[in-house]
């Protein structure tokens, strides 16, 4: 264990890192909006009545929560234009399989929130002449917003560890910038440690506040 | 438009299935050093030794909010520099996702501990039992039921993150469907077939833990009704 930790040769290309740090965020940011709002959408169709509608949606669900994202994303990298002939960038592969895969998970999230919410909520909604579409949005999702706190945060911490993956396709998000610094500088130690320490010191207040919505909002009604 | 054409694939399947059954061997590897390596961090997490509990807090909450490709890469790449080991890429994989899914499995451990009426923890201390065998005759029986899904569901996202080792060129799945779709030009038809053997070793997986579950509901206490 006598190895000479040398944090300098990392810190010196910090703007390397920032860089990739900024990628990682825009891949976050677009992928948790698109995703969080494709699944709300996806966990509605998943609970309507008609079965033209709950099947297919049930479908696309399956198929993306039962194959690993890194296939989704070469699949779209490599297989995609060879399908459509459109040139697709790193940056877009990514994100096609981050976000489509995000709907299929947080579908299953709208879900089991929304049927969580008793019945008597519908009627009730229905009996002040509210239609389906109305008790919806001002009754029921309010409600069931509160109960899917918890594990909506956790599935956005999902999504920003997620990101590392866009490296396989070179995309230059944090990981991809630390594999960089450690081939120029072969510093693979001490690259690698202050990628896992970004995203700790990043996850950290999330994870916290995961414990936090658990117990607020978990059980009860409050 | 792309005129699918699978014979290329299909003839080199043995190189897939030899893929999958790598794929497999440390899927069964990190669940058996994940699952009781999990329950001692959960213990250890619930313990009343102050600095005890904060160590195991600190290492489930690091692994979990650290990406696992990162975790990898400093497995692969730093620790043998590190301790001066020669690491393969198989015990590198192995050693990340028991550590990983690990820290996964001791939430779901203490959260299935806590679900626990507290009634049940004074009934054994009543009846004259420790702590120790209480937790392994009364509470651990009673809690492992109900983390059946909850198990299920992290095997099955282990399952998928296994498909990483081939950035650290293992010879999983995904590896050699990387190499077959360099070697016959023909990334689309590899990448479909390979996402359907995915989809199918998981739905298989699945039904198996849904039957479980059926079972255990049905001598007692279970999480289906």
């Amino acid at each position: 264990m006598d190895y000479n930790w040398n944090f300098a040769s990392v810190f010196t290309y910090w703007n390397v890192l920032a860089t990739g740090l900024w990628g990682t965020v825009q891949l976050f940011v677009i992928c948790s909006i698109l995703g969080l709002g494709g699944g709300l959408v996806m966990g509605m169709l998943r609970y309507s009545k008609s079965r033209w509608i709950s099947y297919p949606a049930m479908l696309y669900v399956e198929v993306f929560r039962n194959t690993p994202v890194l296939v989704q994303i070469i699949w779209f990298f490599f297989a995609l234009p060879v399908l459509t002939g459109i040139e697709i960038s790193p940056f877009m592969a990514a994100i096609l399989g981050i976000t489509l895969n995000t709907i299929a998970f947080s579908a299953e999230v709208f879900r089991g929130g929304i049927q969580s919410i008793e019945r008597e909520q519908w009627e009730a909604g229905k009996a002040i002449g509210m239609s389906y579409a109305q008790s919806m949005r001002r009754v029921i999702l309010p409600q069931a917003l509160k109960r899917m706190l918890p594990p909506l945060t956790s599935r956005g911490i999902e999504v920003f560890k997620m990101s590392t993956l866009a490296s396989v396709v070179a995309y230059p998000e944090t990981l991809q910038q630390a594999k960089l610094i450690a081939s120029y500088e072969y510093n693979p130690i001490e690259a690698y440690t202050v990628v896992a320490l970004m995203f700790f010191i990043v996850l950290l207040p999330l994870l916290q506040l995961t414990y936090l919505l658990e117990r607020r909002f978990g059980k009860s009604d409050a | 438009m792309h005129e699918w054409d699978f014979t290329a694939t299909l003839a080199d399947m043995d190189l897939l299935m030899l893929g999958l059954w790598n794929t497999i061997q440390v899927f069964f590897l990190a669940l058996a050093f994940g699952i009781p390596l999990g329950l001692g961090l959960a213990l250890g997490r619930m313990s009343r030794i102050p600095v005890l509990s904060q160590l195991c807090s600190f290492v489930i909450e690091f692994f979990r909010t650290t990406p696992p490709l990162v975790q990898l890469f400093w497995f692969f790449f730093a620790l043998p520099i590190l301790i001066s080991v020669q690491m393969t890429p198989f015990v590198a994989s192995v050693l990340t996702f028991s550590i990983q899914s690990s820290a996964f499995f001791a939430e779901i451990f203490r959260g299935g501990i806590n679900s626990i009426d507290k009634g049940q923890w004074e009934a054994a201390k009543a009846i004259g039992m420790t702590r120790k065998s209480s937790l392994r005759r009364i509470i651990l029986p009673q809690a492992v039921k109900r983390m059946i899904p909850a198990f299920a569901e992290r095997s099955i996202e282990l399952l998928k993150t296994t498909t990483l080792i081939s950035t650290v060129s293992y010879a999983d799945l995904m590896f050699q469907a990387n190499e077959l779709a360099s070697k016959t030009f023909r990334p689309l038809e590899v990448y479909t077939v390979v996402a359907i053997m995915y989809f199918f070793l998981i739905l298989i997986f699945s039904q198996l833990t849904i039957r479980l579950e059926y079972r255990l509901a049905k001598t007692g206490e279970g999480t289906l009704r």
